[in-house]
């Protein structure tokens, strides 16, 4: 079971570019639409808490399933299974890079590439900013983040930790200024 | 000791981290500030992670792994940055009918997802300063018109990120490499 588990993932790992929206691609089409072991909306349920959760979302997916179908050493089995080819394809890719980083043609398409390095996070930005802006202060707590991150150079945990805090007591504000209303 | 020091560093990221792109300004930050990365390389290890099967957040942890500890570094940056799903996830995974309608993990991510946008925003700042510069720190006019080529090809074309990705790279071989820009 475990190996069984371990060899699926493997497969998934292989086929995931960029976000990990294709791993859940690949997990509709194997467990809802062939095993039927799985429905629509478990896969939903699945993905949006592992998406919540800390950590890389495919992860937290694969542990999720694992420790459904296998308990926790399911879990483990998926997660070591997702890893494995993207991790191997990153080491050889690192010696090379490490290897040939100063020959002139590796270094030219470097710097080529490195100029679609910006637009790249720049258009995923766009896609973020759809589901960012709950309430009107979260504009507020963007800017003032952009403003610690660049300006002051404050450490990125930070300001994740004090987004969070932010998020509980504009949440909770909203909540109360609603419960008024409806009371008044 | 390097390696636990690698280890702590990616547990703090993956902690702070929800996924994909935000990773970006927490991994720059430790890479940078611990002096295992250069900025251009952040720029190149995200080129390389879109281009790669696989997480960002992990490709970027075996890139920043394997440069600073070779292959030990890059299976203890690993587990780093997978240590909230053994422990978070696996607690989250037995109480899973609690956690699916939790509304406290809801309102943490009101803040945090603004609070990423902030942050991811002043990441691109960051790297249109280093990667559309020359070495005297002027700007290199054919790198910025690539730029500006490679955000209508994402935006306007919706063309995927691996072929502008790949595109960029001919284009550099072409201009830098060969008329020598």
């Amino acid at each position: 079971m475990l190996a069984k588990l371990y060899m699926q993932f493997l497969t998934f790992g292989a086929f995931t570019f960029g976000g990990g929206w294709s791993i859940v691609a690949q997990m509709k089409a194997l467990y809802v639409d062939r095993e039927k072991s799985l429905t629509d909306e478990e896969l939903l349920d699945i993905t949006s808490i592992g998406r919540s959760l800390p950590g890389t979302m495919i992860g937290n997916i694969a542990m999720f399933y694992g420790h459904r179908v296998a308990g926790f050493w399911g879990g483990v089995a998926c997660m070591f299974g997702m890893i494995t080819v993207p991790m191997i394809i990153l080491i050889i890719i690192t010696s090379f890079y490490t290897a040939f980083q100063h020959n002139i043609w590796v270094a030219s398409a470097m710097r080529g590439v490195r100029t679609a390095v910006a637009p790249v996070i720049l258009s995923a930005l766009m896609g973020m900013i759809k589901s960012a802006f709950k309430f009107p202060p979260c504009y507020v707590i963007a800017l003032a983040m952009f403003g610690l991150y660049f300006f002051m150079r404050v450490n990125p945990i930070w300001l994740v930790v004090i987004g969070a805090v932010l998020g509980l007591i504009v949440c909770e504000y909203y909540e109360r200024r609603s419960l008024n209303n409806a009371s008044a | 000791m390097l390696l636990l020091e690698l280890f702590w560093s990616f547990v703090k990221i993956g902690f702070t981290s929800f996924g994909g792109l935000s990773m970006i300004p927490l991994i720059s930050a430790e890479m940078i500030s611990h002096g295992w990365m250069t900025a251009s390389e952040v720029s190149d290890i995200v080129a390389i992670a879109e281009m790669t099967p696989g997480p960002l957040g992990l490709n970027c942890a075996t890139f920043a792994g394997m440069r600073a500890a070779g292959l030990a570094g890059a299976f203890i940056a690993n587990m780093g940055a997978l240590a909230p799903t053994f422990t978070l996830c696996a607690v989250a995974a037995v109480f899973f009918d609690h956690f699916r309608d939790n509304k406290y993990l809801s309102r943490i991510m009101t803040g945090v997802r603004p609070a990423c946008v902030g942050m991811v925003a002043g990441v691109v700042v960051d790297l249109v300063i280093v990667n559309y510069a020359d070495m005297a720190g002027k700007i290199n006019i054919p790198s910025a018109v690539l730029g500006v080529v490679d955000l209508i090809l994402l935006l306007k074309f919706k063309m995927s990120i691996p072929k502008v990705l790949i595109l960029s790279a001919l284009a550099g071989i072409v201009l830098f490499g060969v008329i020598g820009l």
